[in-house]
């Protein structure tokens, strides 16, 4: 890594405070799913503009943004498992093809379980909610799972 | 929904995508060696999060009554599991495994400048997108066991 990573008892409890932020200013569910979908609700046209996820969601891309232009660059060069593996312009294609269709089993897996790490696995579980509990459990095994077969086949 | 409401949205998610990136959660080596167990941060920073954030809810719904900004009473949803939430994780669980990133972080690495993420980005905008068509379309068609109701009774 490039810069020295955020130590987790710092970084963890402001992403628990952002939580806590986004109830206690707007009562809202803190929630990077609600946030894309948002995004995608408004480019085709089932709403009419963006909200509080879409002003959330151009929070986020700022934020890396402020972060390149602070640190000066990513933590990270390539891209894990997938540029250690596929090298070259057909490797390119590969993890190209590859990273879309995770993203729509992201998106989608996402949407049906009615959020992600941060709607569901943050905000959801704290609030002792026992959907999210389950979806956080099955979405953390089945990562360990997966990334377990890919760790053998590679 | 006025100018303070997404201001303060977006100060939220500029501290939580900064936070992202700082820690690491935008970056797949980190997150792969989490889920391989290689490296315990992932699970400490996740349990160090949910912890604040569970006892920080706990202490608006003891103190605060209205949400500050948009001066509603402050809501605490929780919901019962259904099979789409095991379903739903699955399918997520693969894709996040695979890719090394999820949404948060990969809305990060588009600020980043990170080539890589605009197809996980794309990808992930038409999983919403085809989520969205297939709910649309079951609001459309009810399914026939709510026609059946109506029918008359033989009787």
């Amino acid at each position: 890594m490039d810069h020295p990573q955020l130590a987790w008892y710092i970084g963890g409890p402001i992403l628990g405070l952002c939580v806590v932020a986004m109830r206690w200013l707007l009562n809202e569910r803190l929630g990077a799913t609600g946030a894309w979908s948002e995004v995608v609700e408004r480019i085709s046209d089932r709403r009419p503009g963006l909200g509080t996820r879409g002003a959330f969601f151009v929070g986020l891309v700022l934020g890396g943004l402020v972060y390149v232009l602070v640190a000066g660059s990513p933590l990270f060069h390539g891209y894990g498992w997938l540029t250690d593996t596929f090298h070259g312009a057909g490797g390119n294609v590969a993890i190209v093809a590859i990273l879309l269709v995770s993203g729509v089993l992201i998106g989608y897996g996402a949407k049906l379980a009615q959020g992600c790490t941060s709607g569901n696995g943050l905000s959801g579980n704290a609030m002792l909610s026992a959907a999210s509990t389950v979806a956080t459990g099955t979405f953390f095994a089945t990562a360990i799972v997966v990334s377990f077969l890919i760790k053998a086949v590679t | 929904m006025n100018l303070a409401t997404r201001l303060a949205a977006l100060a939220v998610g500029l501290v939580f995508g900064g936070v992202l990136c700082w820690s690491g959660m935008s970056s797949p080596e980190v997150l792969r060696a989490g889920l391989l167990l290689e490296n315990s941060y992932l699970f400490l920073f996740f349990a160090a999060a949910l912890s604040t954030a569970f006892v920080g809810l706990r202490l608006l719904n003891r103190f605060g009554t209205r949400s500050v900004i948009t001066d509603e009473p402050l809501a605490c949803p929780t919901q019962r599991p259904e099979r789409r939430h095991v379903t739903g994780a699955a399918i997520f669980g693969v894709g996040w495994a695979v890719a090394d990133v999820c949404p948060g972080p990969i809305a990060t690495q588009l600020g980043q400048g990170i080539a890589y993420g605009i197809p996980t980005a794309l990808g992930l905008m038409l999983g919403v997108w085809l989520y969205l068509r297939r709910e649309q379309r079951a609001v459309a068609a009810p399914a026939p066991s709510v026609r059946a109701v109506t029918l008359p009774d033989p009787a």
